[in-house]
């Protein structure tokens, strides 16, 4: 494994709002290395989306410390958010544009990824015009085309349908393999999660602590949908689930 | 024929389907018509045969004859001509103010929660019983007249538009933030364009009240104008003057309201929306 670019250490977040605080997340701590693919499970409203808000510098940690390698991280959210009033076009250079960063060989970048993964024909059309897994795919190009190292996904196929989610997955996957990107996936689907990391963390209820860490290592080949398949795949399903099933 | 060749592909049924719909489309345009005439006509004979009294009722040809007379005396232009002016330059002004403000407010909630009890009784205000000191403040002329078209769509219009920006769910905003936009980035490149159709409903309605606005301010001061026509033809008892007047001023409202709507679709079309 490359050098450690992710590393949270003993991490805590409380929101504090008009009617009482809520703690979401307790003495946390973890690393993410250079590469690597991972998974966060943990039950919902634990603190999944809290700590990626934290990797993403939208939110400050109340205590602990925090470390992140590289720039700015790509962040993909659990829906698309294409702005209908863009093109396919417009949308994936919006990060971009943000960010000053547009020129003719960024462009060229962003429009050379929408090539290869099977999107150019729809360059000038609008989000409308396209289906759920197509459009987050656009959204994951978006993402890509501001070229960080480090990808936050956060539940990014809850919203589809089951077979759009497979087949979106091992896509996904693949794109990130390929562009060598480092990722931290968010998921209450342990198969996904199982499928797709090489590292799967699972958090605790909330307040978000880690409870267990599992290092992923199938004999089967590097695609998720095939990595279902894998003999070892019902061990580890069998152990995360147990875990996740006991009380906090 | 061309329309059948245009769609080879529906079937029998379909194209049934299809021309039921268009009857009732022509049904419908038909008796739209028809009701204007069967009224104009009915206006017409009940004041030929005395049932109404012609001089305080008019009457269709009376009053296309008081039009005729404004056109050749030369004055029908200049009294439309002001009060589209007013009407235009009030309505104008009100919408840009009002979504300057309504700006201001979205970019900052504190001020926003500090104005919001004096826009709810501004709003609540008959602007119309600001007349006076609109007419001591600005003069006995078109621009108070204008001030007065201005101030009535003008709280509505921050209101509207003010609800449109904040309508824009946080998530879209959220997005922008983990691109790293400014406060000014996503408010240019997502919130505006986003509430733009809320933005263009807001002024079909601020340009009726608009009207409402300036026809009021001429009947408290005004030289020239429809609403002034309206006025003193009340005053000479000229009720053929006075319904020719309220005719011009319905088609001209309506031709606004129209150029507004046609503008909406135009820009929403461009927007790909
Ligand atoms: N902005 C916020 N203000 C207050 N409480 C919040 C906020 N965001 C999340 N929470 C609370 O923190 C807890 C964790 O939320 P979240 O991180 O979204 O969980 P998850 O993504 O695991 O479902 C939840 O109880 C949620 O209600
Ligand atoms: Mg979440």
């Amino acid at each position: 494994m490359g050098k450690t670019i992710v590393e949270a250490k003993d991490i805590c977040l409380t929101y504090h709002e008009i009617n009482g605080e809520t703690q979401a997340v307790d003495h946390l701590s973890f690393s993410v290395a250079k590469g690597e693919f991972v998974s966060i499970v943990g039950p919902s409203g634990c603190g999944k989306t809290s700590v990626l808000s934290m990797l993403a510098g939208l939110l400050e940690p109340s205590a602990g410390e925090l470390h992140l390698e590289g720039g700015r991280p790509g962040y993909m959210l659990q829906r698309d958010h294409l702005l209908d009033w863009r093109t396919i076009e417009g949308n994936i250079l919006l990060g971009l544009q943000v960010q000053g960063r547009l020129n003719a060989q960024t462009r060229e970048n962003a429009l050379s990824l929408l090539k290869t993964y099977g999107l150019y024909d729809f360059v000038h059309s609008y989000p409308r015009q396209l289906s759920g897994g197509m459009r987050q795919k656009v959204a994951l190009i978006r993402t890509l085309a501001c070229s960080p190292d480090l990808l936050l996904l956060d539940e990014p196929f809850s919203a589809l349908d089951y077979q759009t989610r497979l087949t979106l997955a091992d896509e996904i996957h693949a794109i990130l393999r390929k562009e060598g990107k480092t990722a931290i996936l968010v998921t209450h689907d342990i198969a996904e999660a199982i499928s797709m990391s090489d590292r799967v963390l699972v958090f605790s209820g909330r307040p978000a602590r880690l409870k267990g860490e599992h290092a992923i290592h199938l004999t089967a080949p590097d695609s998720p949908l095939k990595r279902r398949n894998a003999p070892e795949f019902k061990e580890y399903f069998d152990t995360i689930w147990k875990e996740l099933d006991k009380n906090v | 024929m061309s329309e059948e060749k245009k769609v080879p592909a529906y079937s029998q049924e379909h194209r049934a389907y299809l021309n039921s719909l268009r009857r009732k489309d022509r049904f419908v345009t038909a008796m739209r018509y028809l009701l204007l005439v069967a009224c104009l006509l009915i206006w017409e004979v009940a004041a030929r045969l005395n049932w109404i009294d012609p001089f305080i009722g008019s009457s269709p040809a009376r009053l296309t004859a008081a039009i005729l007379r404004l056109y050749q005396s030369g004055e029908l232009w200049l009294h439309i001509g002001i009060t589209l002016y007013e009407t235009v330059v009030g309505f104008l002004l009100g919408t840009l103010l009002g979504t300057l403000v309504a700006i201001l407010l979205w970019w900052s909630p504190t001020l926003s929660r500090i104005l919001d009890p004096y826009l709810v009784i501004l709003n609540a205000l008959p602007k119309i019983a600001l007349g006076p000191i609109l007419i001591v403040w600005f003069g006995a002329g078109v621009e108070s007249i204008i001030v007065m078209g201005l101030l009535i769509s003008l709280v509505v219009t921050i209101m509207s538009v003010l609800a449109g920006f904040n309508a824009i769910t946080g998530e879209k905003q959220l997005l922008m933030r983990t691109l790293g936009a400014s406060k000014l980035q996503i408010f240019t490149m997502v919130v505006l364009p986003a509430s733009v159709p809320t933005i263009m409903n807001a002024l079909k309605i601020s340009v009726g009240m608009s009207w409402v606005g300036v026809i009021v301010g001429e009947y408290l001061v005004s030289k020239a104008g429809l609403g002034y026509l309206i006025v003193y033809g009340g005053q000479v008892f000229n009720l053929d003057l006075v319904m020719a007047s309220i005719v011009i001023l319905c088609l001209l409202a309506a031709i606004m309201y129209y150029a507004v709507a046609y503008l909406e679709k135009g820009i929403c079309q461009r927007m790909g929306i």
